[in-house]
């Protein structure tokens, strides 16, 4: 037998030949690639019931936005990186479960952000601040980066001239991003029986206007009816649209400042893999790739060229 | 068979295999007429041999490169188990140790103890559907009914941080039986309840439960982790006291539980090791029949396509070997 040496045809097949077998020996390779060790603090607490967010043009609350965002982070959010859940009331963040696997457990993840439910809080204050820095301290313990979905809403309002107050953990050791949530516009806030029933929305005399737990602003004693002792916060009704609310973007990107965490507003609809991509610390892990279609690729392509050549060469049968 | 592709764009390249149908990979020889030779049934079946063997070729190329798969399924299978609801106390009083302090040194709290043992339990239960709820003042829905161990070990291990303020046991009752009630299987279904004390039921809720404990048989479980010196379970009031659901919670949520007519048991531990036996026990207890889904993993086949593709062209090489020139090719023609 004599090979074919000169004839192209033969080194096309017998490339395609070694090449789909290269295919077949081909091992994994292992590259590397970044995920995310996050934990998600969503505030239930009253005012994320206002509806000033939107789904496909249809009013929304707050608190479901958040969780609509959280189940399309959960779905971005490359495999193996792992997210646990809390939910925010009252002064501090309450851990539903700790950071676990995505894809793997995909399900009761995605189940648990659904069932998050304003019933859940167990007090009606909404210290925004401390539940952040207490989330801070949650996420540290975890090794986890941190997302605080909020719509900043302070009740009992902050008192008045009185800067943040300091953050006692170390920056840097736990990164995140806050995210608010809620309209750029002040909106009432829709109430609650005790039943759950909704029954109309939040009246200034509902709320506190004015944190009285503090010293009086300085100016107090410019007010009618002030008393140093009796009425240091003068005799007035306190006026105010502490009943009113809007995303506090000020606020949350101050919080963010002390805590060394990114802010963004969920209505400006940013995307959050981007942003947590940016401000989160990424894990490599290994990921294990099939290369194999590679080289299979490259015998298929000898292989049509071979079948099609022909029709390009016609009238040199012999010469190829 | 369930086969499928990882990438189905990559089929629209299918219709290439029809190219060996009309072209072959011989080398084209001249003759000056072939109406001299008959058509004989061997020539054929090996023109239509290679002919196929290069559509083959180019088939199973496409479909290794598209990643051909047979899809992951799930298959049923009967074990013993049972569908539980875990319902875990996260008043803060479950941040002391059974002696009722603060924990220090190497003291463990009930929740850690909890923790510990409620974690050993589900690992070693290997066809349960496990969900996890919580209570304090409100009921929490922290995990629901799921198969992923990690997943359930994760909210386990979110219960020894610091607790709330009160245990509202009726509401989180009411929150754990709506998670089982989520759940049409005929599986064996049983609440575990953790707790280190009980509070009073509201009526209105107590016939809530009621009515929702008699729709379908429900194992109930109390593991009451008792600080020491505290009221238990089956304390009976000293004469002269006041023998009210305020005065003695406990011991008033375990007459409801009775007059419930379910299938209950209180297990009062007031250590580590009680609280493990108590465990273990439940586990003895709760061995029925049950099916759960195996799930069995996609499998690749692309190596499959490459063994057909490897197949088909070595016939095609084989081929190319065995071709003869009729002529012998002229030096520069």
């Amino acid at each position: 037998m004599r090979l074919p040496l000169d004839d192209a045809r033969f080194w096309a097949l017998l490339a395609a030949l070694l090449l789909t077998c290269l295919a077949m020996a081909l091992p994994r390779v292992t590259l590397t690639r970044n995920v995310y060790d996050l934990v998600a603090i969503v505030d239930v607490t009253g005012s994320m019931n206002t509806r000033d967010m939107t789904d496909a043009g249809q009013p929304e609350s707050r608190l479901d936005a958040s969780k609509a965002a959280l189940e399309r982070l959960l779905a971005q959010l490359p495999c193996q990186s792992r997210l646990g859940l809390g939910i925010f009331t009252e002064r501090r963040s309450f851990l539903l479960f700790n950071p676990v696997e995505v894809c793997d457990n995909f399900a009761p993840i995605e189940t648990a952000i659904q069932n998050l439910d304003w019933r859940m809080a167990w007090e009606g204050d909404s210290m925004v601040t401390k539940g952040v820095y207490h989330a801070m301290t949650i996420a540290e313990d975890l090794k986890a980066d941190l997302l605080f979905l909020t719509d900043g809403h302070e009740a009992p309002p902050e008192p008045r001239g009185v800067p943040l107050p300091e953050f006692e953990g170390t920056l840097g050791k736990v990164k995140g991003v806050v995210i608010g949530v809620g309209g750029k516009d002040k909106v009432p806030m829709p109430k609650y029986d005790d039943d759950g029933n909704e029954i109309g929305s939040y009246g200034p005399m509902d709320v506190p206007q004015e944190n009285h737990s503090g010293p009086p602003p300085p100016d107090a004693h410019l007010r009618p009816g002030y008393h140093p002792k009796w009425a240091p916060f003068g005799s007035d009704a306190p006026q105010g649209d502490e009943h009113l609310s809007s995303v506090r973007s000020e606020h949350l990107a101050a919080i963010g400042a002390k805590t060394g965490l990114a802010h963004v507003d969920l209505i400006d609809n940013p995307n959050l893999l981007e942003t947590i991509a940016g401000n989160a610390r990424s894990r490599p892990v290994e990921v294990a790739v099939d290369v194999r279609p590679v080289p299979a690729a490259l015998a298929l392509a000898l292989l049509v060229a071979l079948y099609a050549a022909p029709a390009f060469l016609r009238g040199t049968p012999s010469k190829l | 068979m369930n086969l499928a592709v990882s990438s189905p764009a990559l089929l629209l390249l299918l219709p290439l295999a029809l190219l060996p149908l009309f072209r072959s990979a011989q080398r084209p020889q001249s003759a000056s007429s072939l109406d001299g030779i008959e058509s004989d049934p061997l020539s054929v079946a090996i023109d239509w041999t290679l002919r196929i063997a290069g559509a083959v070729a180019i088939t199973a190329l496409i479909l290794g490169i598209a990643g051909l798969h047979r899809l992951g399924r799930t298959i049923e299978k009967t074990g013993e188990g049972a569908h539980i609801v875990l319902l875990i106390d996260r008043s803060s009083s479950m941040d002391n140790t059974f002696a009722g302090r603060a924990p220090e040194g190497g003291e463990e709290s009930k929740s850690a103890a909890a923790r510990r043992l409620l974690k050993d339990f589900i690992a070693h239960r290997d066809h349960d559907l496990v969900g996890v709820a919580a209570f304090s003042t409100s009921p929490m829905h922290v995990l629901p009914m799921t198969e992923h161990k990690a997943a359930a070990m994760a909210a386990i291990d979110a219960i020894d941080r610091p607790g709330l303020a009160f245990t509202n046991v009726g509401r989180g009752l009411a929150l754990s039986l709506d998670m089982q009630e989520a759940d049409t299987s005929p599986a064996s279904r049983v609440i575990v309840l953790v707790s280190d004390g009980a509070a009073v039921i509201d009526r209105k809720v107590q016939e809530t439960l009621r009515a929702a404990f008699a729709r379908r048989p429900i194992n109930l479980y109390w593991l009451f982790l008792r600080t020491a010196g505290t009221p238990g379970i089956s304390t009976v009031p000293a004469p002269g006291e006041d023998d009210t659901p305020q005065a003695m919670p406990e011991r008033h949520l375990d007459k409801f539980f009775k007059s419930l007519n379910i299938s209950y048991r209180a297990f009062e531990a007031e250590n580590p090791e009680a609280v493990s036996g108590a465990i273990a026990e439940i586990g003895k207890l709760e061995r029925s029949p049950i099916t759960y889904f195996e799930r069995i993993p996609l499998e690749d086949m692309k190596a499959h396509a490459f063994a057909v593709a490897i197949a088909a062209l070595i016939v095609l090489l084989a081929a190319k070997l065995a071709e003869v020139r009729l002529v012998p090719v002229a030096e520069g023609a």
